[in-house]
């Protein structure tokens, strides 16, 4: 694991370029108002203690509302009965209230909340709005963009309810809370000298993404090295790995690929 | 009354034959392209503009116009406050025709008001280029060292 993220930072340290279209966390910033983005995100996760891989495909559609707002929704799917079956869904908002913009550079901030419904089994102690529980999150984001260099830190408060279909949330009221937090920086490596919309940009990625439940104080770290190339401004693919560092909850799936494929249209409304 | 003084100095203002012919913005708040992309994009939209020439190495964007066309500088700053980001630098080329400019003189330009500041008294001819200095026009740390007031709709403070 430390040679893992040795590597991550040494890829990150070697250019002096980046980006903050990060993976598992939205930055501050917001897309385009006016325009619609369709993305399909593939997790492919090593389940714990057996040989199967449980495989999440999460279709979802954003919407640049206004300068400041943007709103998405997600479907999930997901393979645990042995075929792929959708289980729920959650729409997302961002509002960015601060803006403060100079050339190559900014500081943004943003508040975002989710609501998910999910009508699978709960079989973790982990709390994840993502495909998992039915609930919500809400909370803040900063962003800071130096250059090509972007760092971005969130933090946030989730409560997980029952899950639909008669599934229940298993570990208690009391343990149904907790904060999530993260830190991402990005790099734009390729191109060194931007010449025209049609060049690839290739950005290497780090995040950091954990949670701590209010109730009983159980913990995760994960830490994802990311790859994503943007291909002729308009479309973008993310490769990384999920791999937990540290932590006592209970997860049954927390390391494994992730795979985005995201479109762009701009100025639709 | 500043107000009232400035209504009947745009009465008396000098109306001229000048016209603006291209606007070159830059954009601040952005790296990659495809945020600038966002931006080009955007300011094609816009029904008075014939083209924008992006040059994403300095997020700059060179506008030309539709000949005849009504040019909005509020617009084209809305179009990159909405793709996101901020308008750091508006400089708009305007073709003079011997044109006398005093400080705080205002000059009528098709359907325009500008106000020279910050201005020697000279008289404009040929393709000058002129900046936009108002709130939008120009980047956050700039604009808290000018104060100007609001002006009416299509008025602008502007520097050589």
């Amino acid at each position: 694991m430390r040679n893992l993220l040795f590597a991550g930072m040494f890829l990150l340290s070697i250019s002096c370029k980046g980006q903050e279209l990060f993976s598992m966390t939205e930055p501050a910033s917001n897309m385009a108002s006016g325009s619609i983005a369709f993305r399909i995100d593939n997790s492919i996760m090593d389940e714990r203690n057996t040989l199967r891989t449980n495989y999440h495909l999460i279709p979802g559609i954003r919407v640049g509302v206004s300068k400041k707002l943007m709103i998405s929704g997600n479907i999930f799917f997901n393979n645990r009965t042995e075929q792929l079956k959708g289980e729920g869904g959650n729409i997302y908002a961002k509002y960015r209230f601060l803006s403060n913009d100079a050339v190559q550079k900014h500081f943004r901030m943003a508040a975002f909340g989710t609501m998910s419904f999910n009508n699978s089994d709960i079989h973790q102690e982990e709390i994840n709005m993502y495909g998992h529980n039915t609930g919500f999150e809400a909370g803040i984001v900063a962003t800071k963009l130096l250059h090509k260099v972007a760092l971005s830190s969130s933090i946030s408060f989730t409560k997980a309810m029952d899950n639909g279909d008669g599934n229940k949330f298993l570990y208690g009221l009391n343990n149904s809370k907790a904060i999530n937090y993260s830190f991402s920086i990005g790099k734009l490596m390729l191109p060194k000298v931007y010449d025209n919309y049609r060049q690839t940009n290739v950005n290497l990625m780090l995040e950091t993404v954990g949670q701590v439940n209010t109730g009983s104080g159980k913990y995760s770290l994960d830490v994802i090295p990311l790859l994503q190339l943007i291909f002729n401004s308009e479309s973008r693919i993310d490769i990384g790995y999920r791999k937990q560092i540290t932590g006592n909850l209970l997860r049954t799936a927390p390391n494994g690929f992730f795979i985005r494929i995201e479109h762009n249209f701009f100025n639709l409304f | 009354m500043k107000l009232v003084f400035l209504f009947f100095a745009i009465i008396l203002s000098a109306v001229t034959e000048a016209q603006v012919t291209s606007v070159s913005l830059q954009a601040s708040g952005l790296t990659c392209s495809m945020c600038s992309n966002s931006i080009n994009k955007a300011l094609k939209t816009l029904d008075f503009v014939l083209n924008v020439d992006a040059d994403i190495k300095t997020y700059t964007f060179e506008i030309s116009f539709k000949p005849g066309c009504d040019i909005d500088f509020d617009m084209i700053r809305k179009k990159v406050e909405k793709a996101g980001f901020a308008v750091s630098s508006f400089v708009a080329t305007v073709h003079f025709n011997n044109i006398q400019v005093k400080n705080n003189k205002p000059i009528i330009i098709q359907d325009k008001t500008f106000l020279f500041v910050k201005t020697k008294d000279l008289i404009l001819s040929g393709e000058k280029r002129i900046k936009i200095i108002d709130k939008g026009f120009v980047s956050q740390k700039e604009n808290k060292k000018n104060s100007f007031l609001a002006l009416p709709p299509q008025t602008y403070h502007v520097s050589l």
